[in-house]
């Protein structure tokens, strides 16, 4: 059908499959930002494509970097909203 | 049983760097005097927060690996706790493979070079 074919999605893929290499670790913020909203909500697997395992360690890790302030839990506390220190 | 662990410590920027390096020898010497071995100290020094911590918006990170055994990781937060400075940490344990590695590698070293000998033969 002409309307399936306008509108076939890009086939999503789980990065950390496709990528046995790219390292999912609480400690490497700059790839876990890539599964948070802007406000810093985890993104839902079905929007990223991240497998099932994946996503699992995923949010364990998401949630360890937030716990030592590599990641912030709500942009309301998060220190481009909050004054500088020191 | 020993295991491969990393704890991830977040110290106040404003401590000096004596005090910081104090802390650090306690914290190494609990983890020698336990029957543990420190393997790495690595440290990124002093980066913005995500988020304030008590009023700051920085703080040192320094982290430790170390293969110890489960009892030690008690021990050593428990001295984390009381040291003066330490704002937050995380203890994970790491992935056998580094564990194992140390003390099994002397020993299948030597017999795996003989083995593709063999297969050539």
């Amino acid at each position: 059908m002409a309307f399936r074919k306008k509108f076939t999605p890009k086939r999503k893929f789980c990065r950390f499959c496709a990528d046995k290499n790219l390292p999912l670790d609480y400690k490497r913020a700059d790839i876990l930002r890539d599964y948070i909203t802007e406000r810093g909500k985890i993104i839902a697997r079905r929007i990223t494509g991240t497998c099932a395992k994946h996503q699992r360690s995923l949010t364990t890790e998401i949630k360890r970097a937030r716990q030592m302030a590599l990641l912030f839990y709500t942009t309301v506390h998060s220190t481009d909203v909050k004054k500088k220190t020191v | 049983m020993l295991n491969n662990y990393e704890t991830l410590l977040l110290m106040s920027p404003e401590l000096a760097e004596e005090n910081r390096k104090e802390i650090l020898t306690n914290l190494t010497g609990i983890i020698e005097r336990d029957g543990g071995t420190l393997t790495l100290v690595d440290d990124w020094g002093i980066k913005t927060l995500a988020y304030p911590v008590r009023k700051l918006t920085r703080g040192h990170y320094v982290r430790l690996e170390y293969v110890a055994p489960g009892a030690l990781v008690a021990e050593l937060e428990r001295n984390v706790r009381i040291a003066d400075g330490i704002f937050k940490f995380v203890t994970v344990r790491l992935p056998d493979a580094g564990a194992a590695a140390p003390a099994t590698e002397p020993v299948p070293a030597p017999a795996t070079e003989p083995v593709p000998a063999t297969e050539e033969a």
